[in-house]
């Protein structure tokens, strides 16, 4: 049993100093030790916790962030054959949708929230670059979305913006969604425009104030 | 004095009679005169119309923009040599609408241009493999050299006529930032921890071309300036340990080559550089000048660098689209009031396509008013 906290110990800070491999061999040893798969979930939400907040103090960059999506989402793999779907399993903190608007293809930051908000135990939808307000409308309709994030590193890209909410609108589902608006160029005045509930120019935060307006711990 | 005596002046870090405005308008005629964006990369002649037009609508700037230059070059690039190269661009008139800005489209992630396993091909086989033909059409290649001409005589009249500096006539890459295109960011940020010693064998490689390439646009056109761009090695997307490793010798060994070889550099750094900017100290002093975005705190820049290279910023480009002339107006007095001191500064920013004309007026008449050296 001591054994198994240490390695436990171990995942959690291979995680956090960005060890890639050595975190896959002891998720697999974890896993050969008969350790719950879920659990071993936790800890890898744990370690990517734990690089958010160095990346908050400005001890982490965008780099290590993605390393933190690729690590976690290759673990989840090696994980996946053995998680067994239950009965009352954990439902998703939350659904989100997320796509760059019409016009605008970049999509580097996207990914990576994307990728965060996976982490982070959301379940989500990325619907790609250049999306017309139509598609964004269908999809949260679709998916009965919680939460809907508008990319765009564009000037350009808040003409669109304002056009998605609207079509949201126009459509009744504005009232039962939030809207969240990221991208290097937003701010305040953006999200004013856009008529956006919040914003965010880093995607970790991004993470973070979803979960702050859908109440999730 | 000429806008030619203006930028020098600060540039050498003394103070000239007013500040110096730097505007990146690429795009903006396209809101304001008879022009399409197709037209801007591919007409030099309507496009140095439009770019005139707007030189004497805002009653001058210090910095000249040639019509087919657009993106820093002496000849336009685009679609063939970028395209055809590294890059994905959606360009007007092609694959957007005639009026639409052209668009960078990163290579996706399941598919970039050099896979993981290629480094070593670029060195023993160089780069020449990697272009894709299906990008580059033969009329553009066709049409090139007479392109390169009308350019190369807009960037003259700038400088003769207007005594008007062109803001570059040369693009420098550094290796990591070409390496990343490459490979698409993500990707390349994963190589970063993957093959560290990878990038820098290729990155050693690869310098003394890359300088070459920098060099070739200024000494074709008969132009000055070579604007070396860096982003993706900002303090927003890698470590202090990785800038460095992978980018700093690189950066040093390219900006060292070109002010011997008497070229002026623009160092266009966007995206938050500010606890990245004492290495700049490491570069040497010169013909030189650092563009920063609003991401990088200019009275940083102006306190460490202050008296070792010119600082040009830093106003954020939205606001030129959303704010107003009085909000601009406040913005530029602040950066005036706390970095003109001495000289070595020159205010701007890119200015967005869907910039407001009283927005863009209020940078420039501020600058005239406000920014004047009073001995």
């Amino acid at each position: 049993m001591k054994q198994k906290v240490s390695k436990v110990e171990k995942l959690v800070e291979a995680i956090i100093e960005i060890e890639e491999e050595k975190t896959y061999s002891l998720v697999e040893e974890l896993l050969n030790d008969g350790y719950d798969p879920k659990q071993i979930i936790e800890l890898l939400r744990k370690g990517v916790e734990a690089i958010g907040t160095k990346f908050e103090n400005k001890e982490y960059f965008l780099t290590e962030l993605v390393m933190a999506g690729e690590m976690f989402q290759n673990s989840v793999k090696i994980l996946e054959p053995f998680l067994k779907k239950e009965q009352g399993e954990k439902v998703p903190s939350g659904v989100v949708v997320v796509g760059t608007v019409k016009g605008d293809v970049h999509d580097i930051g996207k990914n990576i929230f994307v990728t965060l908000l996976q982490s982070a135990g959301f379940e989500v939808y990325d619907i790609g670059v250049d999306i017309s307000p139509e598609v964004f409308v269908q999809w949260v309709k679709e998916k009965n979305a919680d939460v809907v994030g508008y990319s765009g590193l564009l000037t350009i890209a808040l003409e669109a913006m304002k056009k998605t909410t609207e079509a949201l609108k126009k459509a009744g589902l504005r009232d039962q969604v939030k809207i969240i608006i990221g991208g290097m160029p937003v701010d305040e005045m953006w999200m004013k425009e856009a008529g956006a509930d919040a914003y965010t120019d880093n995607a970790f935060e991004g993470v973070k104030i979803i979960k702050n307006l859908l109440k999730v711990n | 004095m000429t806008s030619i005596e203006r930028v020098f002046t600060a540039i050498s870090l003394k103070e000239p009679d007013r500040v110096p405005i730097w505007m990146l308008i690429d795009f903006l005629p396209v809101k304001y005169y008879d022009i399409t964006a197709k037209e801007i990369i591919e007409d030099p002649v309507k496009s140095q119309k439009a770019y005139e037009w707007l030189y004497q609508e805002l009653g001058g700037f210090d910095f000249g923009l040639p019509g087919g230059g657009i993106y820093f070059q002496f000849i336009n690039v685009f679609p063939d040599t970028y395209s055809a190269y590294y890059l994905d661009w959606r360009l007007p008139g092609r694959m957007l609408s005639e009026y639409a800005s052209p668009q960078l489209f990163e290579r996706s992630h399941n598919n970039p241009v050099l896979k993981e396993t290629d480094y070593n091909r670029l060195i023993d086989d160089g780069f020449f493999w990697l272009l894709n033909f299906n990008r580059a059409s033969r009329k553009d290649s066709r049409i090139l050299g007479k392109v390169a001409k009308k350019v190369t005589k807009n960037i003259e009249k700038w400088w003769n006529y207007y005594k008007t500096p062109t803001i570059a006539e040369g693009g420098a890459t550094i290796p990591f930032e070409l390496l990343s295109f490459f490979r698409g960011s993500t990707n390349f940020m994963k190589d970063i921890y993957r093959y560290p010693e990878k990038i820098k064998e290729v990155s050693d490689f690869i310098i003394d071309g890359l300088i070459a390439v920098g060099e070739y646009g200024p000494m074709m056109s008969g132009g000055k300036t070579i604007i070396v761009g860096a982003t993706r090695c900002s303090a927003d997307f890698i470590s202090e340990k990785h800038f460095e490793d992978l980018v700093f010798p690189y950066l040093k060994k390219m900006v060292e080559t070109f002010l011997k070889d008497g070229f002026i550099v623009q160092l266009h750094f966007d995206t938050n550089w500010t606890p990245r900017l004492h290495y700049l100290e490491g570069l040497p002093k010169g013909n030189i000048y650092l563009h920063i975005d609003e991401r990088t705190d200019i009275f940083k820049a102006k306190e460490i660098l202050g008296d070792h290279m010119c600082i040009e910023g830093n106003l954020k480009p939205s606001l030129f689209s959303l704010g107003s002339p009085h909000q601009i107006e406040e913005h530029v007095k602040k950066i005036i009031n706390e970095c003109a001191d001495g000289g070595g500064l020159m205010v701007g920013s890119e200015i967005p396509d869907n910039a407001k004309m009283e927005n863009v007026k209020a940078l420039v008449d501020t600058c005239k008013n406000y920014g004047i050296y009073r001995k």
